[in-house]
């Protein structure tokens, strides 16, 4: 085996690795701030990457101006999702919430199936031209689109949470929500906040995927699985954690795929799912006790 | 109070429509199991539409019977579990004379116990897995190519066409991708043909850069690629951005309007080897291009072909039978001869069709053009 082939497939992984990344990074949000497990957010992240075809190819706006209009959709059906269905069960226990995020997913996949139908779509990013050589090792234009955008993307959610009011007002408002709303941080406010971010953070996933790959509502169900392996991985609340995970796995299928057989992949995610569980339960960067940050 | 008599109201009145229903003859109903949710969602949605087409034409000629087909569809997934369940659904709760499905081999091979313990007949369009014809089940009836089929009516022209003196396969990780690579890489040891590398891929992969990256170091001549519509758009632009030199033929339904919509100009140049094209020749086939354009504002693909020639098949059997018991069809569809877009069909000894046609496509142009024909023969 070459070692151009070697920095090929570690490179390749790191691509899909920044992808699990990312859409690791708002399920892990909501549920390590909000104690919420979506099982809808598979359903989001296609409905990103749907909602960027439709504005790409059918209004055929360039891929500058649909990423800000679609995340803004996401963001106000975070909104409303959260005000809708979750404010209303801000006290209820996780399993009914579980419930209610599980019904929410069929409800999304079922409605794009009738509106987009079940054809793959792109998501088309202008980027079509030749790939970049680096020696022998080959990347397209569109994945370090993909790439940069996502490693943005996660810093400025990092920023967000560790540096600012609004982040201290979220981890205040999870940590203890009775003193936090003595000091007088509008705790509604910060719930939706904090939901709608992680719902644009699952658009903005799909958007990339749509631009590398296709996209269809069949994606939402092997995402979500991907999302929950990494999160497990990484330390679930943990958003650092989420990020080691996401390249680790991106990288261990990738590597394990190269050198041993492709056509158990995906079984790799799950291996080290159980590794893991066996050995550090809490996940790599996951403290047990803390499930905030 | 007053809300549960306004229903009570409306209920009444919709007996009283579903009265003068009655005065029409009952629809003979056909039970369709195809995937309509998961990964080959697409491909399970164009056999239906494709069905649908026939219904609407053997409707407009008066029915079967001097009754209308109406057709119940259940979503099978493409998973054993689902379509058990969907077929059980379909006959006892729907009632419904035939069963037609139910897309993947593997789902196929799980309804056909059910089938046979039902007493009612199974039509496949799509499912090619070698061994279901062979399992001597009498109410199952195939209209497809099988995966030894299509490897011994393509490898031979395939290696003449391209020169090839090594080959690599590239294919889905399920009893389809897996079939057929076995298939052609017999014809291919018999030929001295070497194979370099097989790859496999998970259903639902979305990144093939790792078996690509393999299959370009291993630099064979001639890459067959076993692939749905869904993955093998994805996986042609991912050969292309990595600059892999070698002939690609691919098996599936690779020239759709949709696999060349996503695929655009990286589609130029490919070979695929498909038991249905749109750019066929012959009136039959005209005509079906014609009206299913009519019907769904696109060009049929192989999968469309399929449901619109089984629904037929059905539909024919039926009438010929005279009635719709189960063991009446059954016998009738043995019977079968029947001419459409896709050849003149009929079944053999073990249920298999012969008489398909099967093209080698080459994509240029956004556009598939016929290269050569094969007729798949009666082999049993």
């Amino acid at each position: 085996m070459l070692l151009s082939d070697f920095l090929q497939f570690a490179l390749n992984g790191l691509v899909t690795g920044c992808f699990y990344a990312l859409t690791a990074l708002g399920l892990s949000l909501v549920f390590g701030l909000m104690n919420i497990v979506n099982f809808a957010h598979g359903a989001l992240f296609v409905l990103g990457g749907m909602l960027a075809s439709v504005a790409t190819e059918r209004l055929g706006l360039p891929l500058w101006a649909a990423i800000p209009a679609v995340l803004a959709i996401m963001w106000g059906l975070g909104v409303v999702i959260e005000a809708g269905l979750l404010a209303r069960m801000r006290d209820a226990h996780i399993l009914p919430v579980t419930l209610v995020t599980i019904g929410l997913s069929v409800f999304l996949v079922n409605t794009m199936l009738m509106l987009f139908g079940t054809e793959p779509k792109n998501v088309k990013t202008g980027l079509e031209g030749a790939p970049i050589f680096l020696g022998d090792v080959i990347i397209s234009q569109s994945r370090i689109l993909a790439i940069g955008v996502s490693v943005v993307a996660i810093i400025a959610t990092w920023l967000l949470i560790s540096h600012t009011r609004a982040g201290r007002a979220m981890r205040a408002v999870f940590q203890q929500p009775e003193a936090a709303a003595l000091a007088g941080i509008p705790i509604a406010r910060i719930h939706s906040f904090t939901f709608a971010l992680g719902t644009t953070l699952a658009g903005l996933a799909g958007i990339l995927l749509g631009a590398v790959f296709v996209v269809d509502p069949s994606r939402a169900e092997p995402a979500a699985v991907k999302a929950f392996v990494v999160i497990i991985l990484g330390g679930i609340g943990s958003l650092p954690g989420a990020v080691l995970g996401g390249l680790l796995l991106g990288l261990a299928e990738s590597l394990w795929g190269g050198f041993v057989s492709t056509g158990y992949m995906d079984a790799v995610g799950f291996v080290l799912v159980i590794a893991i569980l066996l050995f550090r339960p809490s996940g790599l960067l996951g403290a047990p006790a803390s499930r905030v940050g | 109070m007053l809300n549960l008599r306004r229903l009570l109201a409306g209920l009444a009145l919709l007996g009283a429509t579903g009265a003068t229903a009655v005065a029409q003859p009952q629809p003979v109903r056909i039970g369709l199991i195809e995937p309509q949710t998961g990964p080959v969602a697409f491909d399970g949605t164009s056999v239906i539409r494709g069905a649908r087409l026939a219904a609407e034409e053997i409707n407009k000629a008066g029915g079967v019977l001097g009754r209308p087909l109406e057709l119940v569809i259940a979503d099978g997934a493409c998973r054993p579990a689902d379509s058990v369940a969907a077929a059980e659904r379909l006959i006892t709760a729907e009632k419904v004379s035939v069963l037609m499905g139910a897309f993947c081999s593997g789902a196929t091979q799980a309804v056909m116990p059910i089938a046979e313990r039902n007493r009612l007949p199974l039509v496949t369009g799509v499912s090619s897995l070698p061994t279901l014809t062979e399992a001597g089940n009498r109410w199952f009836f195939r209209n497809a190519e099988t995966d030894a089929m299509i490897a011994a009516a393509f490898a031979h022209g395939l290696v003449e066409q391209t020169k090839a003196k090594t080959v690599a396969f590239l294919a889905v990780n399920d009893d389809w991708g897996r079939g057929t690579v076995a298939s052609f890489r017999g014809v291919f040891d018999k030929m001295n043909v070497t194979t370099s590398v097989s790859e496999f891929f998970d259903h639902s992969a979305s990144d093939f850069y790792t078996p690509l990256t393999r299959l370009r170091s291993a630099r064979p001549d001639l890459i067959i690629v076993v692939a749905e519509t869904q993955a093998a758009a994805t996986l042609v632009k991912q050969a292309r951005e990595l600059r892999i030199p070698s002939r690609i033929f691919g098996v599936g339904a690779w020239t759709t309007p949709t696999f060349l919509n996503l695929v655009g100009p990286a589609a130029n140049g490919l070979l695929a080897g498909v038991a249905y094209t749109a750019a066929a020749p012959g009136d039959r086939n005209a005509a079906f291009v014609r009206d299913f354009r009519a019907m769904h504002n696109e060009d049929p693909g192989k999968y469309s072909a399929s449901g619109y020639t089984t629904m037929n098949i059905i539909a024919q059997a039926i009438q010929r039978a005279g009635s719709t018991d189960a063991a009446a069809i059954q016998a009738a569809l043995e019977q079968t001869d029947f001419t459409g877009p896709t050849g003149n069909l009929r079944f053999d000894n073990k249920h298999q069709i012969y008489g398909l046609q099967l093209y080698v496509v080459e994509i240029g142009n956004g556009r598939a053009e016929v290269r050569g024909t094969a007729t798949l023969e009666r082999n049993d």
